[in-house]
């Protein structure tokens, strides 16, 4: 059975009620990477954070395993594009803080096998930093003082520390320069192959998607007043080769945009 | 110095910015000095405007010798004894014990707000009566708190507790709601409970703002401490302020005035160090 199940979910925001996602069917087995594409207000980000267990479905449920999560937890790891670490912690206890904080509670802290994980927990962590490319150096230093990129980077050892079976990522690297993008997509596409997690990532970027994906699902509306529906729901080769791209692109772009293009795309 | 020096774009050389800055105190102090001194002139006796020297004996009296209603001190003692035993000190420390028993008190406002912020139901139930209450006049309550509690030390500090509780709590209330929703889904995706968020992660963020809102609110606090000290006190800075009015001792009250304002300062001035050392990760100071 699969990790995911997504049953006929239904989302409407506002006064007037208008409907953001209009009966989303979703099935994501384990191990796969799937990128969540569509264009701006098509209820990506809400279809994630209904996944996350923030935000619940006016109808529909979500299943993980089989069983409905009404909240955040550890089973499902998140990463979202602003915000994504702790301003009063260094980069360490950042990364620390998820075993930390799960394993040791408040009169815990006080024990000497606290102590003896911590130094544990911080070797875990300084390996964690040289595979995401920082330095020992960085350690010590707070979130403001780093870039957009390092900063994101440190965000995704935070979560992937804690093992999770999910990892949700909003966005996450659109406020990054197309440089540094790069480099993050190569990172977490090589961070998936080594932990085997099942990622859900929502982009705008259409070529940002190909080159993560092993699937994608496009969510479009098919009249302004409706909710949005899965308009395509394509597997990527893998690897995706330049040429399979462009092709690819180019029939995404006519299935986000409907507007433009006039009829939609099925299951392919 | 062209004519642009009063427009937008003006750059004030260091020179120019001492001299401004410091104009209106030479200025405000050179207008106190020739008053004094014309009506010294015309009458030795005035008491309205003391001249330097007067405060300065004043003072030194204070400082040196104990209030009137204290017993004389017998004999020759050393600097210290005098000191502490002297009416400044007196009226110093009952002042301050009070101001810190309220700044004590603040400290569940703090956590109060803490909770309303993340506990929806927590914030349900009090967030109502919150905003009620921060609109009733704290002064006005004072003849109902002396009534009720008498004209001991409790009525003054809670008439401070009330008079500053309610801003308290309710700024801690913004700052929790402040934080963003991603930190708070984060946390939880770590396996952190609702009190590790509470405490480990939105706590510590606000922290240095929740500081800087008690330090901001002080001066109210200073202000509800002198009332209920002026109104109905034995000792403290404001009652010996008010007794001297009595008896027109000006050559007293402006020190005692300059004194407080020091010692606001101070107190300022150490809640920003300490916000800083503690915080060193939060950069808008």
């Amino acid at each position: 059975m699969s990790l995911i199940r997504i049953e006929d979910v239904f989302v409407a925001y506002g006064s007037p009620r208008r409907a953001v996602l209009g009966g989303i069917n979703l099935e994501i087995a384990e191990g796969c990477f799937v990128c969540l594409l569509g264009q701006t207000g098509c209820g990506k980000s809400t279809l994630l954070r209904l996944v996350l267990g923030s935000e619940r479905p006016m109808r529909g449920r979500i299943l993980i395993d089989g069983e409905e999560h009404r909240q955040p937890d550890s089973t499902r790891g998140y990463v979202p594009q602003k915000y994504s670490l702790f301003p009063d912690k260094t980069v360490l206890d950042n990364i620390t803080f998820g075993p930390e904080v799960s394993e040791f509670g408040l009169f815990g802290r006080l024990t000497p096998a606290f102590f003896r994980r911590r130094r544990q927990l911080r070797d875990e962590a300084y390996r964690y930093l040289q595979r995401i490319g920082l330095r020992e150096s960085d350690a010590g230093k707070f979130p403001h003082q780093l870039s957009g990129g390092m900063q994101q980077r440190v965000a995704i050892a935070q979560a992937l520390i804690k093992r999770p079976r999910i990892l949700l990522m909003d966005e996450a690297f659109s406020a990054l320069d197309s440089g540094t993008r790069r480099e993050m997509q190569a990172l977490v596409r090589e961070l998936w192959r080594s932990t085997g997690t099942t990622i859900l990532f929502v982009t705008h970027n259409i070529d940002e998607a190909l080159r993560l994906g092993t699937r994608v699902v496009v969510l479009a509306r098919e009249a302004p007043d409706l909710g949005s529906r899965v308009a395509l729901d394509l597997d990527v080769p893998d690897p995706c080769g330049e040429d399979a791209i462009a092709g690819l692109v180019h029939r995404l772009e006519r299935v986000s945009y409907p507007a433009s293009a006039g009829d939609m795309v099925e299951v392919g | 110095m062209s004519a642009g020096f009063l427009l937008i774009h003006a750059r004030p050389n260091r020179a120019w910015s001492l001299v401004l800055s410091w104009f209106l105190f030479a200025a405000g102090i050179g207008a106190y000095l020739w008053v004094a001194n014309a009506r010294h002139r015309e009458n030795p006796e005035d008491r309205v405007t003391p001249t330097v020297a007067q405060m300065v004996t004043g003072m030194y009296n204070a400082v040196m010798q104990p209030a009137e209603e204290d017993e004389v001190v017998e004999g020759e003692h050393g600097f210290w004894y005098k000191l502490s035993h002297s009416m400044l000190w007196k009226d110093t420390r009952a002042s301050s014990r009070r101001f810190f028993y309220a700044l004590v008190l603040l400290i569940p406002a703090v956590i109060l707000g803490l909770h309303m912020g993340l506990f929806p139901y927590v914030g349900e139930f009090f967030l109502r009566f919150v905003l009620f209450f921060d609109k009733i006049v704290a002064l006005s309550l004072l003849p109902i708190l002396f009534i009720a509690f008498g004209i001991d030390e409790l009525s003054k500090i809670m008439l401070i507790v009330i008079g500053v509780t309610p801003t308290i709590i309710l700024d801690s209330f913004n700052l929790t709601r402040g934080v963003p929703a991603e930190q708070v889904v984060k946390a939880f995706t770590l396996g952190a409970g609702d009190f590790d968020v509470a405490y480990r992660v939105v706590l510590r963020q606000i922290a240095p703002r929740v500081l800087n809102s008690i330090r901001l609110n002080l001066k109210a606090v200073m202000l509800f401490l002198f009332a209920g000290e002026m109104i109905a006190s034995t000792d403290g800075l404001a009652y010996r302020i008010a007794l001297l009015r009595r008896h027109m001792g000006m050559d007293l009250i402006i020190p005692y005035v300059l004194w407080v304002a020091l010692l606001l300062f101070l107190v300022d001035y150490a809640m920003r160090t300490v916000n800083r050392k503690l915080h060193p990760w939060f950069e808008e100071a």
